[in-house]
């Protein structure tokens, strides 16, 4: 096996798995590295929408589970980064469609041959989501700063096995940590308990770049592109202690603000 | 060059109609996998009224949407066999007129041809016969049944 | 006041009691707790069930994080204001949410799948809201899998619910799974909520597409952001409408404040001057079959940030004077 297969989850919807898988995976491509995206949200699928790949798509995951495409059909080469694929979710069946034998199968194939292999998982914990962690060596967590989402990220962590679990605290607002009304990111690492990823703060560019189908990590001028290339190095191994983090005025508001607490 | 000046045009347009049109295209492949049997009632449809002038090889034929650019497009290549004469045309849009549609049943299987019955003697018991006393006024999907033979006891339809 | 205060206390001492000191269930029969294995159906079947008098209304959306729960919450406080019996009806089995929107978190024992399996009455497992008398919530389990609940189970909860209430809300998970199949059977109407962004449009009209055909949905779009849309960001209403064709019961403005009421457990419309809670509450009114209109949230915080930039000017200039 070449790549790491992670598997990007919440368990609480709309916290921003496919926003991070898709610009995550974008800035690993932005790297240089060989990156397979794969929806796992069969019947609801989005990646391909937030990626703007949605009119090229001819073969998903379940006609390369069930056999009808060899695997390289089923993935889609963006036009934009050499290294960047993506498999897409199909949009009829329902998740029982496919086993998590079949998902399993399906992405150890691919990490074979990518650095890296990034799984949107839907939200929840039903089928959809066995299948989507059932080829997964580590997981992303994704959450808010938010009780529902940090409740429905800790049930989540406590099904993730002994996979090796990373944070994403997505949605962040500064002045809302400062007034007391949202939870700073220290909060949440101190509640999960486990290593944070990466802290994106709330911007409204990503709905511009959603509407466009233009993540934003592919504008290294954009200062969410620095955020996520930070987070994909760390994801490739490099130690880039949260202290050290220089690239951006607004983390070190935040670093203020728990510093206060 | 169409198509960098396509994406130009394209970064000037608020992001909203942007997100509008994809959506609008999106939505329509979406709808349509959603909907495979009201696809096929469609196929069955189109497949009739090309056969009043067509002789088509089913087998051969592919009909599917696609999802290009900034289009949504319905394919429909059709190998034909023969092409009806204006006679054969009449009669079938005769046919039509006298009381069937004409329309295929959702599997698309062909219409049995209705063999020609000619009454031999009024409906003696009248009780079950159709109104029209027409030999073709049964002519829709293929599942009415022959004309009542009057030496036969006539069963309730 | 203090009647309130004691019949809470009354209730948190009942609520407390452990399940096998319970009174006895009420039901036709009198029978033995059945073994564990053996579950026979002594509750009233969906073929058995009499005239129910109650609307049930499931509320989903397919995209998770539009606001489902918020929503299911606020309707439920606004509709109990308006005088009617309600009960929310937390359909998230695993990833239960409803209680701590409300704020009653603290007060669940049981739950819906005790009752389906019969280790309390449905009565013991309803939690009494904490601000409104005729407000109830069934929650989910927690620790338990949705797939533990079948369609008939579900359908057979929400019809005793009918006899007891006015109005049935269910809180519908996300997906388009069990979860969402468990939440839609019981219901006879639905609302979908979604937010003016491309997933959670495509989301809406998937999920209106496997709605039962004779089941009336209807639709709420949720955090409009009118600077957004004048900008030419985010889509308007009529942009929704003109893609998602259903009929619109309500417009809510996006507002940082419901972060602040979650966190909290308080539901918005308690917030006054809260033109989310005040359109929830419109949202209720309808509802209820009153025809208020949808303002236009465009036009209107136009005039408003005019007159406040009027309004700071002239303190400033006064200031100075």
């Amino acid at each position: 096996m070449r790549g790491n297969v992670y598997v990007v989850t919440s368990g609480k919807g709309g916290v921003g798995k496919t926003t991070t898988t898709a610009n995550l995976g974008v800035a690993l491509a932005r790297l240089g590295k060989q990156v397979a995206l794969v929806d796992a949200d069969i019947g609801l699928r989005n990646l391909d929408l937030v990626l703007g790949l949605e009119k090229r798509i001819v073969y998903d995951v379940v006609d390369l589970a069930e056999g009808r495409c060899q695997p390289r059909q089923a993935l889609i080469k963006d036009k934009r980064l050499p290294g960047l694929f993506l498999m897409p979710a199909a949009q009829t069946k329902d998740k029982e469609s496919v086993t998590e034998a079949q998902m399993a199968q399906v992405v150890h194939t691919l990490g074979a041959d990518f650095d890296a292999v990034l799984i949107d998982c839907p939200a929840g914990i039903e089928h959809g989501f066995r299948n989507a962690v059932a080829g997964a060596d580590e997981a992303i967590v994704v959450t808010m700063p938010e009780v529902s989402a940090i409740r429905d990220a800790d049930r989540i962590i406590g099904m993730l096995g002994t996979r090796r679990v990373r944070i994403v605290v997505n949605r962040v607002r500064p002045e809302m940590v400062k007034s007391g009304d949202m939870l700073s990111v220290d909060d949440v690492a101190e509640i999960l308990g486990r290593e944070i990823l990466g802290v994106v703060p709330d911007d409204e560019e990503v709905i511009d770049t959603t509407n466009r189908g233009q993540p934003v990590a592919l504008d290294g001028t954009r200062r969410l592109a620095s955020i996520y290339t930070t987070m994909a190095r760390r994801l490739l191994g490099e130690d880039i202690p949260a202290l050290e983090l220089q690239e951006d005025g607004l983390w070190n508001r935040i670093r203020r603000m728990v510093g206060q607490r | 060059m169409l198509d960098f000046l396509t994406k130009i045009f394209r970064r000037e347009e608020s992001s909203k109609s942007l997100a509008k049109e994809r959506l609008r295209l999106v939505l329509m492949s979406d709808r349509v996998a959603l909907a495979p049997d009201t696809f096929n009632l469609m196929k069955g449809e189109m497949l009739s009224v090309l056969q009043r002038y067509l002789d088509i090889d089913e087998h051969g034929m592919d009909v599917h949407f696609e999802n290009a650019e900034r289009r949504f497009t319905l394919y429909a290549n059709i190998p034909i066999t023969n092409i009806k004469s204006s006679e054969e045309i009449q009669q079938e849009r005769q046919r039509i007129a006298v009381g069937g549609n004409g329309v295929h049943s959702s599997h698309g299987t062909p219409r049995r041809r209705r063999r020609r019955r000619r009454r031999t003697a009024p409906e003696t018991n009248g009780g079950t016969t159709p109104q029209s006393s027409e030999p073709y006024a049964q002519a829709s999907n293929g599942t009415a049944p022959e004309p009542a033979d009057p030496d036969e006891p006539s069963t309730t339809l | 006041m203090s009647n309130d205060v004691r019949e809470q206390a009354a209730e948190q001492l009942a609520l407390q009691a452990p399940p096998q000191d319970a009174p006895v269930p009420e039901t036709d029969m009198a029978v033995a707790r059945p073994a564990p294995e053996a579950k026979p159906k002594q509750r009233p079947h969906a073929r058995e069930r009499k005239a129910v008098s109650g609307r049930a209304i499931v509320v989903t959306s397919g995209k998770g994080g539009v606001g489902k729960t918020t929503v299911t919450a606020n309707l439920g406080a606004a509709l109990a204001d308006a005088g009617k019996r309600v009960v929310v009806v937390d359909a998230d089995v695993g990833l239960r949410n409803l209680d701590v929107v409300m704020g009653l978190e603290n007060r669940v024992r049981m739950h819906s799948l005790d009752v389906i399996e019969e280790n309390c009455t449905l009565d013991e497992a309803l939690v009494r809201d904490r601000v409104r008398k005729s407000l109830m919530l069934l929650p989910a389990a927690q620790n338990r899998d949705k797939d533990e609940i079948e369609p008939e189970d579900m359908q057979d909860l929400i019809n005793e619910l009918q006899e007891k209430f006015d109005i049935v809300l269910i809180d519908c998970p996300a997906g388009i799974e069990q979860g969402f199949r468990n939440a839609v059977v019981g219901a006879q109407e639905a609302i979908i909520v979604t937010t003016p962004e491309v997933s959670a449009v495509r989301d809406a009209d998937r999920v209106a597409g496997l709605l039962p055909n004779d089941m009336p949905a209807r639709l709420i779009i949720n955090r409009l952001r009118p600077n957004l849309v004048r900008k030419g960001t985010m889509m308007s209403v009529d942009d929704v409408l003109e893609i998602l064709r259903l009929d619109l019961v309500g417009v809510i403005p996006d507002d940082k404040e419901v972060i602040v009421a979650t966190n909290r457990g308080n539901t918005v419309v308690d917030i006054s001057g809260s033109p989310t809670g005040a359109a929830l509450r419109r949202i209720a009114s309808r509802l209820l079959g009153e025809q208020v209109p949808i303002p236009d949230m465009t036009e209107q915080q136009a005039w408003f940030s005019r007159v406040l930039s009027g309004l700071r000017f002239t303190r400033s200039s006064a200031a100075k004077g």
